[in-house]
């Protein structure tokens, strides 16, 4: 695998807070110490060139787990690896290999040109100046950063600034691109380019990806794989429509008949509900495929339209979030 | 060679950058500038008619005491001009700054040094060494080329010597997060204790300010030497090697108590 992540767990330890005067002052001198296991043996593997989601709820430890993965934080225990070497004991060769932008913070010169920022990042990751003009158009191309090089940071749009974000990360040629919350804030115009920048740079370049959102459109639009935590665990680890089928394998059919029914049958349909000549039922999709349902449904009543739903995204993901880890 | 080459090339940007970022705020530079003199015009004064109305202090002749404050005054300046971040450490411990250069692939604590050139310090470099070259004069200091290069030694390793101290002192803003009144506290005491000769204190204070924390060295000990005068303890070996010596090990002593907060860092986060 091209990064392993290995049994990773982090605790923190948290001074729990009294209250009142009484509580701060016997805090002084007893402090109650108790330890959060904020990363629960994580285990998980990516390959080259995958984009992967990461998501949790709030506070689940995916922040936690992405700057264990990008040596930033020092776990407690397990090893996080990218592409052979230790994060943590080769960090300054591992880092040179990847990019990382985290939505809530800017890591650009925030009252100089956005060019100057790039021109730092040249020089520190000794990026060949033909290389470099070179990644500038291309970043230019998908981002359009090219009108926002002469434009102090502070006085950039959050769409152009976190544009200005991804490009200084990708501009060293990473082989993985670490993303955290990248469209956070953004309007929806912003978001689509940058969900096409991340789509272009993975087809272009073959660039890992690792993305952290609460946003589910840039799961669905993005990710082929998904990595769900919850309370520090790791729930569910793989491909979007095998998370959805494994979480409610149910299928919806909207049916609609031509005259009020009394009733609308089949061994393996449950109804939900009836609005006048509009039937809701819930299917297994394991027993019984949509076009034989439809057809058998067709053959007995007078129907006039059928419509099958799949179920929601955020619904199926806030039923995972919801069900208690043990 | 060539990691020395990139260093310095990294260095050099870091500088041109912060130099940028400050002129983005002209007033704020100037209104600074003008309040330096001040301080050190003031300090310089106090010790003028200390010596008027006593004639001397602990047998040091004005000019003496003015070579001694400029030295200090001057090694200040340095740091004021290079490292001055390091009264930030727990502003930047609390904003999470140390992320970002634990995503670069060179060491924390170079980036951390480099990375800040302050202009307005360069008014205190600039009245420091005005005060020393004028002392220089009134204690009738002979250039030579080897006199000059002894000088510039001396300069040298008590700027990095008080840059060290403050960062030791700094570092402890990885555990407290907060290093605004450690700052304080530490500015008052190494005015008090580089602009006096520390033989006016008591033997036990001289003790602790050569051997736990060598302020001595970085006005005291050098002007010693350099003005032949002998100092109340005796230092075996010539002083002007102690003021090296013990600028280079508090200095790496410095790099490893940062090295200890950035593992504290690395393991909470901000």
């Amino acid at each position: 695998m091209f990064i392993e992540v290995d049994d990773l767990v982090k605790e923190f330890s948290i001074t729990k807070k009294k209250k009142g005067i009484k509580g701060a002052v016997s805090g002084l001198f007893r402090p109650e110490k108790i330890n959060l296991r904020a990363v629960d043996h994580i285990s998980f593997g990516i390959e080259e060139s995958e984009i992967v989601g990461y998501i949790g709820p709030n506070g689940a430890g995916k922040s936690t787990t992405v700057k264990m993965m990008t040596g930033i934080m020092h776990p407690t225990s397990g090893t996080v690896s990218i592409g052979g070497l230790s994060v943590h004991a080769d960090r300054k060769k591992v880092v040179s290999d990847i990019g990382v932008v985290f939505g809530q913070r800017t890591q650009l010169y925030w009252d100089l040109r956005l060019g100057e920022s790039f021109e730092l990042l040249k020089r520190i990751y000794q990026i060949d100046s033909k290389i470099f003009n070179h990644n500038i158009s291309v970043l230019n191309d998908v981002l359009e950063i090219g009108k926002l090089m002469d434009i102090p940071v502070r006085q950039l749009s959050l769409g152009q600034r976190m544009r200005g974000d991804l490009a200084a990360a990708m501009l060293h040629n990473p082989s993985v691109l670490f993303l955290d919350e990248p469209t956070i804030g953004l309007d929806i115009q912003a978001k689509r380019a940058i969900r096409k920048f991340i789509a272009d740079i993975n087809r272009l370049k073959g660039t890992t990806v690792i993305l952290t959102t609460h946003d589910l459109d840039d799961v669905e639009q993005l990710c082929k794989r998904l990595i769900i935590i919850n309370e520090g665990r790791l729930v569910e680890d793989g491909p979007l429509q095998a998370i959805i089928d494994r979480v409610t394998p149910y299928r919806y059919l909207v049916v609609d008949t031509v005259l009020p029914l009394q009733d609308l049958k089949h061994p393996l349909v449950k109804a939900i509900k009836k609005e006048d000549t509009c039937f809701w039922m819930k299917f297994d999709k394991a027993q019984i495929s949509a076009s034989k349902l439809t057809m058998e449904l067709m053959q007995q009543y007078p129907i006039k339209d059928i419509r099958l739903k799949e179920p929601e995204i955020e619904d199926v993901i806030s039923e995972i979030y919801k069900r208690r880890v043990d | 060679m060539k990691s020395v080459r990139h260093h310095l090339i990294v260095a050099a940007y870091y500088i041109k950058l912060s130099v940028m970022k400050q002129l983005e705020y002209p007033l704020y530079i100037l209104g600074t500038m003008l309040m330096i003199p001040l301080m050190y015009l003031t300090g310089i004064l106090l010790l003028y008619y200390m010596v008027e109305n006593f004639h001397s202090l602990a047998g040091w002749s004005f000019p003496q005491l003015a070579f001694m404050y400029g030295l200090g005054y001057l090694s200040h300046g340095v740091m004021m001009v290079f490292s001055v971040q390091n009264w930030w450490i727990g502003t930047y411990v609390l904003r999470g700054e140390f992320d970002r250069m634990l995503l670069r692939p060179l060491s924390v604590f170079f980036q951390f040094s480099a990375m800040y050139f302050n202009v307005i310090g360069l008014m205190d470099l600039f009245v420091g060494a005005a005060i020393f070259f004028y002392a220089c004069d009134l204690v009738h200091f002979e250039w030579t080329w080897l006199s000059t290069i002894n000088i510039i030694l001396v300069i040298a390793a008590s700027s990095l010597l008080r840059s060290a101290i403050f960062t030791i002192f700094c570092s402890t803003a990885f555990w407290t997060k907060r290093s605004q009144s450690m700052v304080m506290l530490l500015n008052e005491f190494m005015d008090k204790t580089t602009m006096y000769p520390l033989s006016i204190y008591p033997h036990a204070v001289q003790m602790v300010l050569t051997l736990v924390i060598p302020i001595g060295f970085i006005s005291y000990y050098p002007a010693c030497a350099i003005l032949g005068k002998s100092s109340s303890i005796e230092l075996p070996v010539e002083i002007s090697i102690w003021t090296l010596l013990t600028s280079i090990t508090v200095h790496l002593l410095s790099r490893l108590v940062f090295r200890l907060g950035l593992k504290k860092y690395e393991s909470t986060g901000s």
